[in-house]
């Protein structure tokens, strides 16, 4: 199935998902159910809430408090992860409370958050943070860990910055652990947002979601869902994707003098 | 120029023993020994590299400039070689033309991984240069390279040598004719835990290096 450069076929993405939409397409049309509703209500859904404008509001709203919480879990996550991965005396001081905040329950740091800051976005911003970081520092704190210390000989002969040897040598390096904690970052991220929106904010995709629940209104849930998907992997393939390509180009240079 | 008072270095077992020397501007020390006695961990003692020994044991390392040409090249290799030099220091203009001087003119824009073994060994020693430095550190510098490059590196650093009369080099080598066409000192590393067993000038005699080199070796023989 896969043509001489090792690539498969263009056509092979285009199976499974189409035929899976086909498939829920006939189930719904059978079993005409209002809790089931077919494809072509779905987009029907979409297409009406995104001319009324209140798709965009609450996809706005939704992004909005993913990117902030992102970038915050990221720049935390990254930072705790190379200390601890580069002192051991650090990482033993702090790798227990790290078990425990991997093992805590989303739900519990949202209400935590909810009740002792009351129902705000600070509150709810830091639930997903406080969630994610640990994530983060794991992954990071791996890479900070395998390190090449030939080069940090190399850096420290030669007098390197602290700037110089973080952006020359470290994130070169670090950067697949980094990908790899974006792409679990941006997964985990949105789904946790939307549970802090239907506990506690009256506007994104979360509130949307926990109104259509009421209701029962599954063409709702899932038009919301559908979009919010899009979105991430319009994330994925407009700024992920080109940043992989452009990084890991050194990886494979043609070999000149081989 | 700098003055080695080290105390020694063990790891788990001692290695080095009590290292005395005095190395002065224009020294160019070849530092030879039998494999595993502990010449690289000298080497990085000197360079600053070994944290357990302290600064104190390096009389003038602080002051001076020095450029370290590892084993294996060393350079970034996610940065192009103009990058890796400019990173230490080289403004555009010198990394073109250190570039050229070790023969890799035009190259300045290639990754380390794209060249061979020979001319990233050179793309380094052009890193090295590009510090200025007071003291050049090379840690084999001839290993792996065939018959053909090595000579030519050889005939480079030496070159590079006489240009810059007022730099000091320690020169980690198996071989006694490496010396010959590079040092005019000489540094014999041996025993449990390695201490420098002769440290005194050569001139240019032919085959003196190689006879010297010879007793010292069987002195090791006699010795264990």
């Amino acid at each position: 199935m896969s043509t001489s450069n090792g690539r498969p076929p263009a056509w092979s993405y285009w199976v499974v998902l189409p035929s899976f939409v086909l498939v829920w397409g006939l189930v719904a049309w059978w079993l005409k159910s209002p809790l089931l509703p077919t494809p072509m209500n779905v987009l029907d859904t979409l297409i009406r809430e995104s001319a009324s404008g209140e798709l965009w509001h609450h996809l706005g709203a939704t992004l909005g408090r993913v990117i902030v919480a992102f970038v915050l879990a990221m720049l935390l996550g990254t930072a705790i992860g190379i200390v601890m991965g580069r002192s051991k005396t650090t990482n033993a001081l702090f790798d227990p409370m790290l078990v425990l905040l991997l093992n805590l329950p989303a739900l519990v740091t949202i209400i935590l958050m909810y009740v002792w800051f009351g129902l705000v976005e600070v509150a709810a911003v830091m639930a997903v943070v406080i969630n994610k970081v640990p994530n983060v520092a794991v992954t990071v704190r791996e890479g900070a860990r395998s390190l090449d210390y030939r080069l940090e000989e190399m850096a420290t002969v030669y007098d390197f910055t602290r700037w110089q040897r973080f952006r020359d040598v470290w994130v070169p390096q670090l950067f697949p652990y980094l990908m790899a904690a974006t792409r679990g970052g941006l997964a985990l991220i949105w789904k946790i947002v939307l549970v802090v929106e239907l506990l506690g904010r009256s506007d994104g995709i979360g509130f949307q979601l926990h109104l259509a629940f009421q209701v029962f209104d599954v063409a709702s849930i899932l038009a919301y869902s559908v979009a919010f998907i899009a979105v991430v992997q319009l994330i994925e393939l407009v700024i992920l994707q080109p940043l992989d390509r452009r990084s890991s180009r050194w990886r494979q240079p043609e070999a000149a003098h081989a | 120029m700098l003055e080695l008072q080290i105390a020694g270095r063990s790891f788990g077992q001692p290695v080095l023993g009590e290292v005395f020397a005095t190395i002065e501007r224009g020294d160019r020390i070849c530092l030879l020994g039998p494999s595993g006695i502990g010449k690289t961990t000298l080497l990085n003692a000197i360079a600053g590299l070994d944290k357990t020994i302290p600064t104190e044991a390096i009389i003038g390392r602080e002051k001076l400039r020095v450029g370290y040409l590892f084993q294996e090249h060393r350079l970034l290799p996610w940065r192009t070689l103009n990058a890796n030099l400019r990173l230490v220091g080289a403004s555009e203009r010198e990394a073109e033309s250190l570039l050229g001087e070790v023969g890799l003119a035009g190259y300045g824009h290639y990754l380390p991984d794209q060249l061979s073994l020979g001319m990233a060994r050179r793309a380094a020693l052009a890193r090295c240069l590009a510090v200025k430095p007071d003291l050049l550190l090379l840690d084999e510098p001839f290993a792996s390279l065939d018959p053909v490059m090595a000579g030519e590196l050889k005939t480079l650093i030496a070159r590079i040598l006489d240009a810059k009369p007022e730099m000091a080099m320690i020169c980690v080598t198996h071989d006694g004719g490496d010396a010959e066409i590079l040092a005019n000192r000489l540094w014999y590393l041996d025993g449990k835990p390695a201490r420098l067993q002769w440290d005194d000038r050569v001139g240019g005699e032919p085959g003196l290096i190689d006879g010297l080199l010879g007793k010292l070796r069987r002195l090791d023989l006699a010795g264990s």
